[in-house]
């Protein structure tokens, strides 16, 4: 996998670059300054939401704006509870996500374990499909999945979500896992199946828990990709199985006056996801990199 | 290794790829016969089978193009500045001072965030009555009247502002991708160029922007699918409004078939959507594919 590396204290980019100290010095502010200039530019506006979720409600959409909270008040959290069954929303987006990233997880790790061992010829023409699906867009894959969930009766229940994020997640997974397990030296099959494991066996005992740090990049991306979506939700959903997304969209229309509650939603359903991807950021990294950037 | 079997591949690949069928490649099916029926969803004893014309209007409709053009102007737009600005933080950050290491990490953090929530940050962000944009552009003495620049409902402004809540999100992926191809590239390089005397601008015009292209090209594509795709931003910005200045190909498809309830229309613009998007792509996916061919 391509990682980054820990960078060492040298200047590949300036390299050949050797002025006197005191020029070298003001070049180095320039970039150090520069750098924390665009952080901040990038990083300004998910403080600024957190902070006018803090802010009392009227204060949030006052005129003039506010930078900081006259006082800290959890006044627009109560709101977002007390205006939409909130709770029940994220709890249909965590049953949604949870267990379409299972599924996917089981059917893609198998799959990519059947095309990276046994199969060269096959491998690559599945491996050209699931990359074509890649490419689908969304909305094309939402007309007829809606058709279908329409005419099943499934219109607003979370198996229909369910059904959908994992049929979207199952290539991605493959395509995620194949690399994992193509780093997988065979001879851990190998031994695996002199040591009298079936080839089901060795995969689940042997392989699977060798290949956990793969298993656990390809859970975030397909969990963050159900737990993000809106478009399918929005289509799907209406009011039983509503996600989180929808239900945090719905704050603009029908109050669209009270950004306070809108806000303090958008933080409840993004600010644990930013922790969590801070802790897991090098799983997250070499999902990302993949495909991009050869090791 | 004696291990190739077509047979066992097969039966592991067999519960992934029956579900793909029933579930992606059934329903794939089902767009290309859909875009050839006229079908009402409110009534769907409606279907009748129209040949081509479903495709005939798309294609002919001023909104289809005006959708499409807007499209094109969100990708180049979007993914232009996101290169750009993603290159920068990339070299700036590849510089390696004391804390870039932090930086870069806090960079990333918003890597994992919703579409969905961008868009209703730039939304509270950009509003024209208590949005701290134009207030802070008031404040700089740019604008006259803090209430004068409005986002969302000025039809020349509203795709613009779409775009911004683009670059916010997906610049930080452009800087991942760019900062681990810059430190891929070897250090001998380097010292190859120092040894001849390069300045830092021939640096990074011989040694640094060459070797980066395989990777920019693949992350560019990436991007560009990405932004043809779009929906959620837009949705939540301007739903393809004021009038149509907004609108982008996957909101204008989902008001056809949710609005207007034409799903034939609908499937034959997504057969065309599909289309124009894997013509584009087929060339990434020649570049991805190879690695991986190598390796098999």
């Amino acid at each position: 996998m391509a990682k980054i590396k820990v960078i060492k204290p040298e200047y590949p980019f300036m390299m050949g670059y050797q002025p006197w100290k005191f020029k070298k010095n003001i070049w180095k502010l320039f970039v150090i300054s520069l750098t924390c200039f665009l952080a901040l530019l990038f990083l300004g506006p998910y403080i600024y939401l957190i902070l006018t979720a803090l802010k009392p409600s009227s204060e949030a959409v006052s005129t003039p704006p506010s930078l900081w909270p006259s006082t800290f008040s959890l006044e627009s959290f109560r709101g977002m509870i007390d205006y939409l069954p909130i709770g029940k929303f994220f709890f249909n987006s965590l049953i949604a996500a949870g267990v379409s990233m299972v599924l996917s997880l089981l059917l893609g790790s198998l799959g990519a374990y059947g095309l990276s061992r046994f199969s060269s010829s096959l491998g690559n023409v599945f491996l050209l499909f699931t990359l074509t699906i890649r490419m689908v867009p969304m909305i094309s894959i939402a007309i007829p999945m809606y058709m279908i969930i329409n005419h099943m009766g499934l219109i607003d229940t979370k198996l229909a979500l369910i059904l959908v994020y994992t049929s979207i997640n199952v290539p991605f997974a493959i395509w995620l896992m194949i690399g994992f397990f193509d780093s997988i030296p065979r001879e851990f099959d190998e031994a695996a199946r002199v040591d009298g494991c079936s080839r089901v066996g060795a995969f689940f005992r042997i392989i699977l828990p060798v290949s956990l740090p793969g298993l656990a990049t390809t859970a975030i991306f397909t969990f963050m990709l159900a737990w993000n979506d809106f478009l399918f939700a929005l289509l799907i959903t209406s009011s039983e199985s509503k996600t989180a997304t929808v239900g945090i969209s719905e704050f603009l229309t029908a109050y669209s006056l009270d950004m306070g509650p809108m806000t303090a939603a958008a933080i409840s359903f993004s600010l644990p996801v930013m922790i969590f991807s801070f802790i897991v950021q090098k799983y997250i990294v070499s999902g990302m990199t993949l495909g991009a950037v050869k090791e | 290794m004696k291990l190739r079997n077509s047979g066992l591949s097969l039966m592991f690949f067999a519960p992934a790829g029956l579900f793909m069928m029933i579930f992606l490649l059934y329903p794939m099916l089902l767009l290309v016969r859909d875009s050839f029926y006229r079908i009402d969803i409110l009534d769907p004893m409606s279907k009748e089978f129209v040949g081509l014309a479903n495709y005939i209007e798309a294609l002919s409709s001023n909104r289809f193009l005006q959708s499409a053009f807007n499209t094109v102007i969100y990708i180049v737009t979007a993914v232009g500045i996101e290169f750009i600005l993603g290159l920068i933080l990339a070299l700036l950050l590849s510089t390696a001072f004391r804390g870039s290491q932090f930086i870069r990490t806090l960079l990333l953090s918003p890597l994992m965030i919703a579409p969905l929530v961008s868009g209703l940050i730039w939304k509270f962000m950009l509003n024209d009555q208590f949005g701290i944009i134009n207030w802070v552009l008031y404040k700089l003495r740019i604008i006259s009247d803090p209430h004068q620049i409005m986002w969302l409902s000025d039809p020349s402004l509203a795709l613009i502002s779409t775009i911004i809540a683009d670059v916010w999100l997906t610049t930080p992926f452009m800087m991942l991708v760019l900062l681990a191809g810059i430190q891929g590239i070897p250090k001998t390089m380097y010292e190859s160029a120092q040894i001849d005397g390069a300045s830092k601008w021939q640096t990074f015009k011989y040694v640094t922007f060459p070797s980066l292209i395989p990777v920019a090209t693949v992350a560019l594509l990436i991007r560009i699918i990405d932004a043809a795709r779009t929906f959620d931003i837009v949705w939540v910005l301007t739903q393809g409004g004021p009038g149509f200045s907004s609108e982008v190909l996957s909101t204008y498809m989902y008001k056809v078939l949710t609005r207007y309830g034409q799903a034939g229309e609908a499937s034959a613009m997504a057969v065309i959507f599909i289309i124009i998007l894997l013509t584009i792509s087929s060339f990434f996916i020649v570049k991805v594919m190879s690695p991986n061919q190598n390796k098999a």
